[in-house]
């Protein structure tokens, strides 16, 4: 495999502002200092509760946001798209696309579906004329939709095909990299299956990598190679998706697993449960030391006071905890 | 989640048969609730499952006359048995508006809903709003009042309750509304709760924190839950009885057990099948059920999966009806509406 994107240190620092100066008195750490690798036709998982900054880390990557520091070295040419002017970054744009988790909020209810699909082509000029409606039919036929379907309006379509408009939109200009934020999270679960199937299906066909965004466990392990885990801003844990689930290093993901409700009454009823408490941290304040410390049921003095590194364990392990040589925890 | 302090003894407390609620629309009439039958035993929780759109929430409204205008039931019995010895009370007789209506919902049947934020008043503190239900419910004095919100919301596992009482719902998290809503609903300590998606908007941490909290509070109370979701994982943590509904009738229904391990209905089959499942090897493909739910207005002939249905044979051109499994009676054990298990 070789390495398609490499996310060294970023960050992204929300200021707070008050008065009518618009006083800067701090900081919403969203994303504080986050490095991983994407290898090419690779998924790789982003996973963590609401608000750990997981939207805001693929919004930078896209440059849709400005990331207040870190670099993305991407492709064979090794570019830092962080670096480059808006002008230099056009010619990347279109090699790195997302999907959106609300499908209809992304769609322009005014625009045909065509055009919708067509927008991306047009503007970059890359195909015309009929062989951009033939373009056009074939990526829709890509995703499940039917010629006709140009024609039509996206409120005439259910969410789960609206779903797959935006994954033809994001497949026009054949991009190598998707990040998909949350893009079965709105649908029901027989068509959350069936857009799962989608993106593996042209994982497959287009040699596409995927960052795959999402709040459900369940849905990240089936889909990825690799899961990464945040936590207020920072990734805890990155392993392959199997040994995360299997035997989870970071005392967070141990519980996150244990929180997930499995579809089985009987494994159900014989699990331990481990409650953590409380809720997520405010990320302006974030706590001292370790950030999951307030909520860990295995914090020492060490870590209210020493932030851990994430650091390598095992091949392809990777662990932010001070104890996590001499935890014993528990997976699925 | 252990459901070994359960106290359900198999008195019903609630039996619903061939309930009808309707929308009417300028295109047409929604059946939105479609002859369904379940009951409700004491202390019992029974699960609603389905996709959206199949009439789980409406079923809800119904149990407490609170169908949103134009809709309204049709047809159809809600029996309520509010004391074990009396005879029933149709609810669905009793006009929505009626003093025994109120008296029904403020004491008995209580309801919590997946958006706290639109059933909690911005403008008033959190304390206020508990003191107000406890008041409705008991003849008792402001100031005990405010004691008895205070001692909820410790109950209900807030931190700091005596601060917490005078703050306003936006300065909560969505778990702590969650919460007070369910604080509020308890107050009264109700004899059923209906529970319509009330983690859906919640990260599983906190999901699992408020599951939790109502099955300890259903052991303490002895009060029966009917909850609604689509997530089957939270019915197989929670669910002793499951009712699996599409377009707006009850297709499966039968213990937690029957529902995992022995589903009969094509649809339940499909919808166990296509979840992922957390530390199941993961398949590179989910099996998926074909297509979408049909449109409420624009439903086929006969039964309403036939066009997803991979059994679909041409008898299914007609609707089955809702039959009871291993000589059971349909309203007893398990039960299904599918013409592969209706012997005629
Ligand atoms: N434009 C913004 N301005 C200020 N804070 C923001 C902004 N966008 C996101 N945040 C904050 O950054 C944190 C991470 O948000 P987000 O990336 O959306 O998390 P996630 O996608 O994991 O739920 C949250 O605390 C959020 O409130
Ligand atoms: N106010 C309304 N007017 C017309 N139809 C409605 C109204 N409310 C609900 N419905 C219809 O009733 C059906 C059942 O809705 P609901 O009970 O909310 O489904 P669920 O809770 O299972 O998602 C749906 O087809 C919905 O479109
Ligand atoms: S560093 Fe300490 S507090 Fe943080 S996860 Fe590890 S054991 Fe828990
Ligand atoms: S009745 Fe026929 S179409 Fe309907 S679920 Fe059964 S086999 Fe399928
Ligand atoms: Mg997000
Ligand atoms: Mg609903």
């Amino acid at each position: 495999m070789t390495k398609l994107l490499e996310v060294n240190d970023l960050r992204k620092y929300f200021p707070i502002q008050k008065g009518i100066f618009q006083r800067t008195i701090g900081y919403v750490k969203a994303v504080d200092g986050i490095s991983f690798d994407v290898q090419r036709g690779e998924t790789l998982g982003l996973v963590g509760e609401s608000g750990c900054g997981k939207t805001t880390a693929g919004r930078c990557l896209l440059r849709l946001i400005p990331p207040t520091s870190g670099s993305f070295i991407f492709g064979e040419e090794q570019v830092d798209l962080a670096k480059l002017s808006h002008q230099e970054l056009r010619p990347f744009r279109r090699r790195i696309q997302m999907i959106f988790q609300d499908p209809h909020a992304s769609l322009n209810p005014r625009m045909t579906v065509g055009d919708i699909v067509g927008e991306p082509m047009r503007v970059n000029r890359t195909e015309t004329g009929s062989a951009l409606q033939d373009r056009i039919v074939e990526l829709l036929e890509s995703v499940g939709l039917r010629s006709q379907d140009t024609r039509r309006y996206p409120h005439a379509f259910s969410g789960g095909q609206r779903q797959r408009i935006g994954i033809a939109r994001a497949l026009a200009l054949q991009p190598e990299l998707i990040v998909a934020d949350e893009p079965v999270s709105a649908l029901d679960v027989s068509v959350q299956a069936q857009i799962l199937n989608l993106l593996s299906e042209l994982r497959e066909k287009f040699q596409l990598s995927y960052i795959f965004i999402a709040h459900d466990l369940s849905v990240v392990e089936h889909i990825s190679d690799r899961v990464a885990v945040m936590y207020l801003g920072k990734i805890v844990e990155i392993s392959d998706a199997e040994t995360l689930y299997q035997s989870p290093k970071h005392p967070y993901t141990e519980a996150l697993i244990s929180a997930v409700p499995l579809p089985d009454p009987s494994v159900q009823r014989k699990r331990e449960h481990i409650r953590l408490e409380g809720d997520v941290p405010d990320p302006s304040q974030p706590p001292t030391g370790c950030y999951f410390h307030p909520r860990c049921r295995y914090a020492t003095d060490i870590c209210k006071q020493e932030t851990p590194e994430l650091r390598q364990i095992t091949e392809g392990v990777q662990v932010a905890c001070h104890h996590s040589d001499t935890l014993a925890l528990q997976g699925v | 989640m252990a459901s070994a302090e359960k106290t359900s003894d198999q008195t019903p407390l609630l039996e619903i048969s061939g309930l009808k609620t309707i929308f009417p629309t300028d295109d047409g009439i929604v059946n939105a609730v479609n002859d369904v039958s379940f009951s409700i035993a004491r202390g019992q929780t029974v699960g609603v499952v389905g996709e959206s759109g199949c009439g789980k929430s409406i079923t809800g409204l119904s149990m407490l006359q609170l169908v949103p205008s134009p809709g309204r039931i049709e047809a159809g019995e809600i029996l309520f048995y509010r004391n074990a010895d009396d005879e029933p009370l149709d609810i669905a007789q009793v006009s929505p508006k009626s003093e025994l209506m109120r008296q029904i919902r403020g004491n008995e049947i209580a309801i919590i809903f997946q958006e706290p934020m639109t059933s909690l008043n911005p403008v008033y503190t959190v304390g206020n709003q508990i003191a107000e239900a406890v008041m409705l419910h008991d003849q008792v004095d402001k100031k005990t009042a405010r004691e008895r919100a205070i001692e909820m919301i410790a109950r209900v596992g807030i931190p700091a309750p005596a601060q917490r009482v005078d703050e306003y719902p936006h300065q909560l998290s969505g778990g702590m509304r969650q919460r007070i809503m369910i604080a509020m609903a308890l107050c009264c300590s109700p004899t059923l709760l209906i529970a319509d998606e009330p983690t859906t908007a919640l990260d599983v941490t906190i999901q699992a924190q408020v599951l939790g909290l109502m099955q300890e509070l259903q052991a303490e109370m002895g009060m029966a839950i009917m909850l609604i979701t689509h997530d089957l994982g939270v019915i197989a943590d929670l669910a002793d009885e499951v009712v699996v509904m599409y377009s707006g009738r009850v297709v499966e229904r039968g213990s937690v057990d029957d529902i995992f391990y022995n589903p009969l209905h094509p649809y339940t089959q499909g919808l166990l099948k296509s979840i992922p499942v957390l530390g199941r090897t993961p398949q590179s493909t989910l099996p998926s059920i074909p297509g979408t739910v049909p449109h409420p207005l624009a439903l086929p002939d006969g039964c309403s999966f036939g066009p997803r249905c991979p059994e679909r044979m041409p008898k299914c051109d007609e609707m089955p009806e809702l039959v009871g499994i291993n000589g059971k009676t349909e309203n007893d054990g398990h039960a299904v509406r599918c013409w592969l298990h209706t012997d005629v």
